[in-house]
């Protein structure tokens, strides 16, 4: 049996208890996106001791990932690693009882179901709608329960989806915004602990359902703003109970066929990549200029909008479709297209 | 949707063929030769048909030379890999798809074949003196396009054909562009292997394809099997077509390939011929007017087939293909259509151009709309 002392504070915890630890210690969680949001659970439930954690993510480090990514560092930069690689050399060191399993890849609708399948418990690190949406088809039709988490700005909003028992994220959002309205850390910022905060809220939650504490589960959908400290939270209970979900209660699973899945081309000879939405949407060019006014050179005419930003050209058209070029990695145009544009 | 894809492959299909193919497919498709009911006998005399056919098309005298594929790349990797053999020297031409350049380029990477790729004039066309002028005594093959898919231009085959066949070498057609649009007779023009897709100006479906072995090839399969016949053989028979067909072949397809041809014949190759030729003009026409508009290929649209290619100053070729699709509703390709070589003669490597390719279901007014809707995006987009 496994010494227990190093958790001897969390124990303490009455509604954990010893019996609590050791069902942490036995617990097994996938964390699909190691970023801001991820590197926070990660850390979090590594030093609480669940027994196998696996860390999902395509992206390598960037130097401006530091100011809210608590697992790296500059050596990290310096090595050029892989966001899931760095994040799992640094859990090692933090806790060498436990088992990490650092994958490098996109997340898609080929694999997301190999990712959670052996998991208890799913944790969104992720930065987008699409990958969000893939995850609740996934953890609906694989009974797998999941914590819905994302932050930008000042702002951070959490949920944790119990499938067959609570709403699922589609029950709450039907479809993605169009990206317009959609803001990314990259285009809007983030203020580093609006992503602590949640991501704590949402380790938290972790905590309470793996040391067999469900029953003191948060049922709202909640946000918090670190800045202006207001709070809200929508209750949820109830709202399976209403909706038509296309998800939890008709189990069309639209983003683990494929059906909606973006798709990629690499344009040949050519360092560029084309990525098409799964959704065709009607963009605002104007909006889309406005944010990226503050960051590089942007213009556009009716037919297409054309941006130079951080050594990649962008040019977007009306229905979504985009041109990256400056890359010929079809992960890393999905990456630099979530970043900008949004999914 | 205006469709000026048909390079890649004809879109729509003649009616005849989609009704062929639905009622093959519900009451005849039954394994042909395998078996000696009734539907197998009939479902093999389709097929005997369908070769017939096209042996008459492409004046072919033995029809059962005629070999089925899956299009115009498996016939041009059969007729590659099947003939050559160590130390043979064969020569190309720049013009070629990726079709005929990576099975030989990869043959020749690995030491087996010497490889002369022949350079084509401003114009596009090949010059027959260089084939000539290239021939060694170990020259196994001339491998050449019938017409480039990027500039439409159509090479001089035959007299191509006639240096090949005084020389001993064996003369490998490239028809992907030109089946179906212009006549081609193998014996006329001293064509040893012609490839052609079945799904392009054939109007096939896709997954069609054919290959005409001549007299003189020695053809070594690579795909051996089951041909319904002479069982007890331990090694693939070597009778034609049987000895480059084993496996089931693709009925439903063959026999939508056959009911496109037959379209051909009812429409006579020289209407369709001039139908896309007047669309072409009027296509290139069009463009030519445009300032800033470059158009690839020749302006004597009797020396050339479908695909107009060109560039335009200040417009990236894809980005203007993206354009056409979502604000015109115009389905066009652009980059390098597989053919890298053309575009680094041409100028246009790696961005490559925009091209255009009209089919006998176009009209005049499509030809309109396209012009129009270049010149309207050239307006709108600041070069």
């Amino acid at each position: 049996m496994k010494d227990l002392t190093r958790y001897a504070r969390q124990y303490l915890f009455a509604k954990i208890g010893e019996e609590g630890q050791r069902k942490l210690m036995s617990s097994r969680i996938t964390v699909i996106g190691c970023g801001a949001l991820g590197t926070v659970l990660i850390n979090t439930l590594a030093r609480a001791g669940i027994g196998f954690i696996r860390i999902v993510d395509r992206d390598f480090i960037e130097l401006n990932n530091l100011q809210r990514q608590v697992l790296f560092d500059e050596g990290d930069i310096r090595e050029n690693l892989p966001k899931s690689v760095a994040a799992c050399r640094k859990v090692e060191k933090i806790n060498s009882q436990i088992e990490v399993d650092a994958v490098v890849s996109d997340v898609n609708f080929t694999n997301i179901e190999r990712l959670i399948q052996d998991v208890d418990l799913v944790l969104d690190g992720t930065d987008n709608f699409e990958t969000r949406f893939l995850m609740n088809d996934a953890c609906v039709k694989l009974g797998k329960p999941w914590i819905y988490s994302a932050a930008i700005g000042s702002q951070g909003l959490t949920m944790v989806i119990l499938p067959g028992e609570t709403a699922c994220l589609r029950c709450v959002f039907e479809s993605a915004p169009p990206p317009e309205l959609t803001p990314t850390c990259d285009t809007a910022g983030i203020v580093a602990t609006a992503s602590t905060v949640i991501a704590s809220l949402a380790a938290t939650e972790a905590i309470k359902f793996l040391s067999g504490n469900a029953a003191d589960l948060n049922a709202t959908l909640y946000s918090y703003d670190v800045w202006t400290r207001e709070v809200k939270s929508f209750r949820l209970d109830g709202l399976r109970e209403v909706t038509d979900c296309a998800t939890c209660k008709r189990y069309t699973f639209e983003y683990l066929t494929g059906e909606r899945a973006q798709k990629t081309t690499t344009l040949c000879g050519r360092d560029a990549v084309q990525v098409t939405r799964a959704e065709p949407v009607k963009l605002d060019f104007a909006a889309l200029a406005r944010r990226f006014e503050k960051m590089g050179e942007a213009s556009f005419n009716p037919f297409m909008f054309q941006a130079k930003l951080d050594g990649y050209e962008f040019t977007v058209f009306p229905d979504g479709r985009a041109i990256i070029k400056g890359t010929g990695d079809p992960a890393q145009a999905k990456t630099i297209y979530a970043k900008y544009i949004g999914v | 949707m205006i469709y000026l894809d048909n390079a890649a492959t004809s879109f729509p299909k003649p009616a005849r063929v989609y009704e062929r193919m639905d009622r093959f497919l519900r009451e005849e498709a039954a394994n042909p030769g395998r078996s000696g009911h009734r539907l197998s006998v009939e479902a093999e005399a389709q097929i005997l048909q369908a070769r017939n056919i096209l042996a008459k098309f492409f004046n072919v005298k033995h029809p059962e030379r005629i070999i089925f594929t899956l299009n115009g790349t498996d016939s041009l990797n059969i007729a590659i890999k099947g003939v050559l053999r160590a130390g043979d020297h064969v020569i190309t031409t720049v013009l070629e798809h990726n079709s005929v350049l990576r099975p030989l380029n990869a043959l020749a990477a690995n030491g087996k074949i010497a490889l002369t790729k022949l350079d084509a004039s401003k114009e596009g066309l090949i010059d027959p003196e260089n084939v000539r002028k290239a021939i060694r005594k170990s020259t196994r093959l001339v491998a050449v396009t019938h017409a480039s898919n990027v500039t439409g231009v159509v090479q001089p085959v035959q007299p191509i054909g006639r240096i090949a066949r005084e020389s001993g070498a064996l003369f490998l057609v490239d028809a992907a562009q030109t089946a179906g649009v212009i006549p081609i007779d193998v014996e006329q023009d001293l064509i040893d292997l012609l490839a052609f897709p079945g799904h392009k100006s054939l109007y096939g479906p896709p997954g069609t394809g054919g290959l005409v072995v001549g007299e003189r090839p020695q053809l070594v399969p690579w795909r051996e099997g089951g041909t319904g016949f002479d069982s007890e053989s331990a090694t693939q028979p070597e009778e034609f077509p049987f000895a480059l067909e084993g496996g089931t072949p693709n009925t439903v397809g063959i026999v939508g390939l056959k009911e496109g041809v037959e379209f051909i014949l009812k429409e006579g190759l020289e209407r369709i011929q001039n139908h896309e030729r007047s669309l072409v003009r009027k296509l290139r026409d069009g463009l030519a007017r445009l300032s800033g508009v470059h158009l690839h290929g020749t302006s004597d649209v009797a020396k050339s087939v479908a695909p107009v290619s060109f560039v335009v100053d200040g417009l990236d070729p894809q980005e203007l293909s993206v354009i056409l699709d979502q604000s015109f509703d115009i389905a066009v390709r652009a980059g390098l259509h597989c053919a890298p070589l053309v575009h680094q003669a041409l100028g246009t490597f790696p961005k490559g151009s925009v091209r255009l390719s009209p089919g006998y279901f176009n009209t005049a007014h499509d030809m309109e709309q396209a012009v129009s809707a270049v010149r309207e995006i050239q307006s709108q987009v600041s070069v």
